[in-house]
């Protein structure tokens, strides 16, 4: 039973924090692209379509080079990671779905991944990409 | 005889006064004004002029009418007068002032035209200027150059230029083939010209931007130019949305900056860019050019300075830029302006001169990526290979023993479906678990399975599968010391219900930890479900990649080998298709032959799939 209460907590954590990053992220890659690198951990990896990615500095190249961005989200799923798995730092797996349309390109269906994990400051949690990991689902098509 | 004198000094005076009375008639209108004019100026002496101008109107009026040479004689009998009478010399010569500046005014009036060019709001301002340019057989400079949507004005000083611009009216036809005209009258003399800065201002200016200027960048930054403090010591307001401050400015950029490369024109409060016209001939090789933090309202300025070949420009914090929907249209029409654009506020833009015709290249998609130890790869390949052998199998009990204690997993199928028909996917349709809503909150908290007893018992009421294990492809997400992340995905096919024979498509997350040294756990457990599209059940059936194949290479038993050889000798496929047939079928050999012979019935399985007749 205690345990079970302290499962609750955590998932509502979860899901919070998760509608507010999902909210920002995207947001930020459509129409902030320059910003959307801070949003990251400094040792994050990107897996964008099976293409490995590594370090802030290499992210910031990326993004500058992908086309601007149109997205829209038909699906986001949260889950809280268990604390042997995160070495006991906070950590939500979030998992989103939907539709982008990168600028010359034709519209492609979209799978996300990312494991957030928290960063506390004096004034508030901030959460931060560990791991971002981007597929099309039509891939074999490309 | 002193009497005498006396008396006919007043009937001099009395005669006189007669004399003014009776011409009135006849110079009423050029005497009114001379009164008027003395009435303002000299009230207490207003009878003196008029006795004055009386004489002059009497003795001079019909001899000016007719030549010039009178009015220098009229000049001379002034001078007489003058000698005469001190108060008249003081007065003459503030007449004859007031005709020397009218004469100079008057020489300025003919010598400035203003030119209108009225074109339609289709035509090309720049080309436009260029063929009046190229038709106009006197070489000239337009001064203070204006042009809204539907026409052009400018100034020119010099009546033979202006006669050769009335000679291109008519002569040059839009795009419509409507003959344009040119409209050329006399004017005064513009703006730009009346405030022109002096020589002193001028070298203070100079002075000022040369402090500016970056030698080895061919960089000028005039950002906020009105304040700056040598230029506010010596009283010049710099406002450059002034015709007379940017004119000035082109002309040091023009003769001190020849070689200028990078503008910066920030934080100016400009909200139009006539002004700039000229740049595009004063500093031929700019290249960067930042007009941001101003106050340019539509994108459609630009049009002004379209002839600039641009690599950069910054434009953010104008109000134009909210005038667009997204990004991309704004891009888009930026682009129009300077098609040679490789950077718009500060980011790369995707097309580049180069690649013009090209659509931008997305990076190309990989199958699979295993960064770290092959032996990483070896561990998630042996996973999942276990995992979905138990999955697959009429029980899923044995699902236990590979969940943590408290593990939790989820599923999720799409909002708004890809495949049409929805009610298809039913066996998952009652579970759906969806965060977008945040009035389900609780709901989620209770489709959200936790403990591995829970979660194997919920796998256990999901459909029963066949995985296609060709189709998938492995992501490793994350990995620490203790800790993997990993995604695969591909498709399945249900074999049971009213769904039977229906392919899905499936992308699941797995957190796992190293239990032992070779054993993964999962702690998260994540499994989204859809439709596919046609294009992704093609590609899976058309993947004959022997890597893809072998990479799922089982050890066969000799009872197995045995099979997997008449399978191939009465089905016809190769063996590596025979084995694959069977080990999707859990080696039950009769099953696999219904399956193939569905299939093939069906003609679903690729010409590749079979051996080379022999």
């Amino acid at each position: 039973m205690a345990m079970a209460v302290d499962f609750k907590m955590y998932v509502d954590q979860a899901c919070r924090a998760a509608e507010e990053f999902v909210n920002i992220y995207y947001e930020t890659m459509d129409k902030r692209r320059h910003a959307l690198v801070r949003l990251y951990l400094d040792k994050a990896t990107l897996i964008w379509n099976g293409n490995v990615v590594t370090g802030l500095e290499a992210l910031a190249n990326f993004f500058e080079m992908l086309p601007s961005s149109e997205f829209q989200i038909n699906m986001l799923d949260c889950q809280p990671v268990h604390e042997q798995a995160t070495q006991y730092q906070t950590t939500v797996l979030v998992v989103t779905s939907g539709v982008v349309k990168f600028d010359g390109n034709k519209q492609h269906f979209f799978n996300q991944n990312f494991l957030l994990t928290a960063q506390s400051t004096p004034n508030s949690t901030v959460w931060k990409i560990a791991s971002d990991c981007f597929r099309f689902q039509d891939w074999a098509s490309i | 005889m002193c009497s005498n004198e006396r008396r006919q000094g007043p009937f001099r005076y009395t005669g006189r006064k007669k004399d003014r009375v009776s011409s009135l008639g006849y110079t009423g209108k050029k005497t009114n004004h001379y009164e008027d004019t003395g009435h303002t100026i000299l009230p207490s002496k207003a009878w003196g002029n008029g006795g004055n101008m009386e004489t002059r109107a009497v003795l001079w009026n019909p001899s000016v009418r007719h030549t010039p040479y009178s009015g220098r004689r009229k000049s001379r009998e002034e001078e007489h007068v003058e000698d005469q009478i001190h108060i008249t010399v003081w007065r003459d010569e503030k007449a004859q002032k007031r005709e020397v500046e009218q004469f100079t005014e008057d020489g300025t009036l003919e010598s400035w035209f203003k030119v209108t060019i009225p074109c339609g709001r289709k035509c090309d301002k720049t080309q436009l200027m260029n063929s009046v340019h190229s038709l106009c057989s006197v070489p000239f400079t337009p001064v203070d150059f204006h042009c809204d949507k539907y026409r052009i004005q400018f100034f020119v000083q010099d009546s033979s230029i202006a006669y050769a611009l009335k000679d291109v009216s008519y002569k040059i036809s839009s795009e419509d083939f409507e003959k344009i005209p040119i409209f050329v009258n006399p004017s005064v003399a513009p703006y730009s010209v009346q405030n022109r800065f002096t020589r002193e201002q001028m070298e203070q200016l100079k002075l000022a931007m040369k402090k500016r200027y970056d030698i080895s960048q061919h960089a000028l930054c005039l950002k906020k130019l009105r304040f700056d403090p040598d230029l506010m010591n010596h009283n010049i307001d710099m406002i450059l949305n002034r015709r007379s401050c940017m004119t000035a400015t082109l002309q040091i950029i023009q003769e001190d900056f020849p070689k200028l490369l990078s503008l910066n024109l920030s934080s100016n409060k400009l909200f139009q860019l006539d002004s700039l016209f000229d740049v595009v001939k004063k500093a031929p090789k700019l290249k960067i050019l930042n007009l941001s933090k101003n106050m340019l309202r539509t994108a459609w300025e630009l049009e002004k300075i379209r002839g600039l070949k641009l690599e950069q420009l910054w434009l953010e914090g104008n109000p134009l830029c909210s005038t667009f929907p997204d990004h991309s249209s704004y891009v888009s029409a930026i682009l129009e302006y300077f098609p040679q654009l490789s950077c718009l506020d500060g980011r790369k833009l995707p097309l580049s001169t180069g690649m013009d015709i090209e659509e931008p290249q997305l990076m190309k998609p990989r199958k699979a990526i295993f960064k770290g130890s092959e032996a990483i790869k070896n561990q998630v390949q042996q996973f999942l290979q276990d995992y979905y052998l138990i999955y697959d199998s009429e029980e899923r009990q044995g699902l236990l023993s590979i969940y943590h204690e408290q593990a939790c997993f989820s599923l999720t199928i799409p909002f708004n479906p890809s495949g049409p028909d929805l009610s298809s996917m039913c066996g998952y349709f009652k579970d759906e678990r969806d965060v977008k809503n945040p009035k389900e909150f609780h709901i989620q908290r209770q489709l959200l399975k936790y403990t591995k007893e829970d979660i194997v018992g919920y796998l256990r009421t999901l459909p029963k599968t066949l995985h296609v294990f060709n189709s998938f492809q492995v992501d490793i997400c994350f990995q620490m010391e203790k800790t993997l992340c990993f995604s695969v995905s591909g498709l399945f096919k249900e074999v049971e219900g009213s769904s039977q024979e229906c392919i899905r498509a499936f992308m699941r997350i797995f957190i796992a930890v190293f239990e032992s040294s070779s054993n993964l756990c999962i702690v998260n457990d994540q499994l989204f479900v859809r439709n596919p599209s046609p294009d992704e059940i093609q590609g899976a059936f058309a993947i004959s990649s022997p890597t893809s194949c072998s990479s799922f290479k089982l050890v066969l038993s000799q009872e197995q080998q045995r099979m997997v050889q008449a399978f191939s000798t009465q089905s016809g496929m190769k063996l590596e298709w025979s084995q694959k047939c069977l080990d999707d079928n859990k080696w039950d050999y009769t099953r696999a032959a219904e399956v193939f012979t569905m299939l093939q019935t069906k003609s679903k399985i690729p010409k590749e799939f079979f051996k080379q007749m022999t």
